[in-house]
């Protein structure tokens, strides 16, 4: 027992200081500030609606069909890795002790999002229901209750059927969990109560079926490793990964574009830089994500200062982004021996952002067309990117 | 006429070095094979002489120049085939080789020329448009060598050249370097293959610890070690197990 307890410790530090190592850039980083300046104007949008929010409007329904939607989609974390199926098969019967706590660390972590998203929904629930707030409270019990029973089921079924047909498991849960939630926001926690014990009888259902069952390690280590390189995806938007190896793409459709690199040993390092950027994803969705949120955002709002704030930020991150990228030097390349200038490498990098940054501009321009003031966004997203290529660190 | 004069150099990736006060020289037109055991320095030696590390200690002239009195020719001076091949996965074949060509300022016509003569000689025409994750390993390395004959530079370093290659590739390979010899060109080739080594090359530099144990033709190393009539794995052996009994003594 002690030992089981002594292996998942291990790992969780291991997994703590893995996610931490990325958070700190991920918190840090630009888009996290742009995520802010979007968290705060959704937030203003919502507090002006709810003052002339319909008392007829469904928000039990809403709220119920979200958050129960959140609930069935409870992946269970084990930290299993690879090379168990080998080392941890002789454990096999103390394993029980190691799941446990792993579904413990499932339940907390997994908590906040449910959670986060039902006291937002709170000031909509006070405004157009009749609950009272100890019955608002109520709900809220009630939905950590089903988040710990939709844990344990997903688990279980994922033990017991090796992750096979794992839809129609969670189209049940979130079919269950929809209907609970509404019953108890509408009727009585009392009879929502009864949804309980469907989910009490389907969890010792599926209890008794893992029972004697070998533990499915290939269907967990997947898992795992699926839900790491969501994460370094994640991360990867924020920062270099390094064990992340970018997919590449043809993306025939821009060849044209290179016909404009006349063929002479100054434009090595153009030749080089240009089908970098347009074949690797991780650089051209960079841009493309960055320009389409900037592109988004100057289409809808029409407070000139917010979108000139939030060009300027989306400019700025999508040069000094794509600038550390393309000019890495963390591996070995080819070029790093050919006789060029040293410099060369650094000068194409400038010149092809000078390119993107008007892209940019133009399309955030033609996107802002029916807004005030939308002729000061072009200037702004190109004396921001300049600012930025000629300020940040080589 | 020397093409490479290594010098007392002494280096390494850390304060510690791996090769210690290393000297020797390549003549125009030799081919000269730098043999040892893993970690013996080879590909360290290979590191300070493309410029990837600078030496602590000694000198390395390539055609005359050090690196840093005239970066454009020292780099102008060699080709270099890894060990292993790296490539860009986001250019195909035929990019790889312009992208060389320009690097290396030959003119679209020349490129033409040795590219056509290249890609018939490896078996790679049809692979042109190809990107790298579709080649496999013999591939990626033949994509190396086409790109280090592409530039005809006075200078070839070899790293490994025949892992991974079939036997038509090695035998292209083979051909191909004879032909540059014959041209002038020298070459460096470091390699476990002592069999391949002992019937190719010029000259033998044998590497064991970071220091040059013994260099010269294999009459010369045979007469060093008063080993007539033996082998380059005969002479390998004697030297490592001589190796062992000094440090016993």
């Amino acid at each position: 027992m002690n030992n089981m307890h002594n292996i998942w410790k291990e790992r969780f530090l291991h997994y703590v200081n893995e996610v931490q190592k990325y958070m700190r850039f991920i918190v840090t980083g630009h888009i996290a500030i742009v995520f802010v300046f979007v968290a705060g104007a959704a937030g203003y949008q919502y507090s002006e609606w709810l003052k002339v929010a319909p008392a007829s409007f469904p928000a039990e329904w809403l709220v119920a069909a979200v958050v129960g939607i959140l609930l069935a989609f409870s992946r269970p974390t084990t930290l299993i890795r690879e090379p168990d199926q080998v080392y941890l098969l002789p454990l096999e019967t103390q394993m029980p002790a190691y799941f446990k706590k792993a579904v413990k660390w499932t339940f907390w972590s997994q908590l906040i999002i449910p959670a986060v998203v039902y006291i937002v929904a709170i000031p909509l629930l006070n405004t157009v229901t009749e609950l009272s707030s100890q019955q608002v409270w109520l709900g809220l019990a009630f939905i950590i209750i089903l988040k710990y029973l939709n844990v344990v089921i997903e688990f279980n079924y994922r033990f017991a059927n090796r992750g096979q047909a794992i839809a129609i498991d969670r189209l049940a849960r979130g079919v269950l969990s929809i209907l609970a939630i509404e019953t108890a926001l509408t009727s009585s926690i009392y009879v929502a109560a009864i949804y309980l014990v469907l989910f009490f009888a389907y969890k010792m259902s599926l209890q008794k079926r893992t029972a004697g069952q070998p533990v499915p390690y290939e269907h967990f280590v997947r898992l795992e490793q699926n839900r790491m390189l969501r994460f370094y995806r994640f991360a990867n938007y924020f920062t270099d990964v390094p064990h992340l190896r970018g997919t590449i793409r043809h993306r025939a459709w821009l060849d044209s574009v290179y016909k404009w690199i006349p063929f002479a040993r100054k434009n090595t390092q153009l030749y080089l830089v240009f089908r970098t950027f347009i074949r690797t994803d991780d650089h051209f969705y960079l841009w493309v994500r960055l320009t389409a949120i900037a592109a988004i955002i100057t289409a809808f709002v029409d407070i000139a200062i917010v979108a000139w704030i939030v060009v300027a930020a989306l400019a700025f991150a999508t040069t000094l982004q794509l600038k550390v990228a393309l000019l890495s030097n963390s591996e070995f390349r080819m070029d790093m021996l050919f006789p060029i200038a040293p410099t060369q490498r650094s000068q194409a990098v400038e010149k092809l952002l000078r390119i993107t940054s008007v892209v940019q501009a133009i399309i955030v321009t033609l996107c802002a067309m029916m807004q005030p003031y939308f002729y000061v966004i072009p200037v702004i997203v190109i004396i921001v990117s300049e600012l930025t290529l000629r300020l940040s660190k080589k | 006429m020397t093409i490479l004069q290594v010098s007392n150099v002494t280096g390494g990736y850390t304060r510690k070095p791996v090769i210690k006060n290393l000297s020797f020289t390549i003549e125009k037109g030799e081919l000269v094979g730098l043999i040892g055991l893993n970690g013996a320095g080879k590909s360290t030696t290979i590191k300070h002489i493309i410029g990837t590390l600078l030496p602590q200690d000694g000198e390395i002239r390539l055609n005359g120049v050090t690196l840093k009195e005239n970066m454009d020719n020292y780099r102008k001076s060699f080709s270099y085939i890894p060990e292993t091949p790296i490539l860009y996965d986001e250019l195909t074949l035929k990019e790889h080789l312009e992208l060389t060509a320009m690097a290396y300022g030959l003119d679209e016509k020349t490129l033409k020329e040795r590219s056509d003569f290249l890609l018939k000689e490896f078996r790679m025409e049809k692979r042109l448009n190809w990107f790298p994750s579709h080649f496999s390993k013999g591939m990626r390395q033949k994509v190396m060598i086409m790109c280090a004959f592409l530039i005809n530079p006075p200078l070839y370093i070899i790293d490994e050249p025949f892992v991974g290659l079939d036997p038509l590739g090695i035998q292209s390979l083979l051909e191909q370097m004879d032909a540059k010899k014959q041209e002038g060109a020298s070459i460096l080739m470091s390699t476990h293959i002592l069999s391949t080594a002992e019937k190719y090359c010029d000259r033998i530099i044998l590497l064991h610890e970071g220091r040059v144990r013994a260099q010269g033709t294999m009459d010369d190393l045979r007469a060093a070690f008063n080993m007539p009539n033996a082998s380059l794995d005969d002479l390998y052996i004697a030297m490592t197990k001589e190796q062992d009994n000094e440090q016993h003594a």
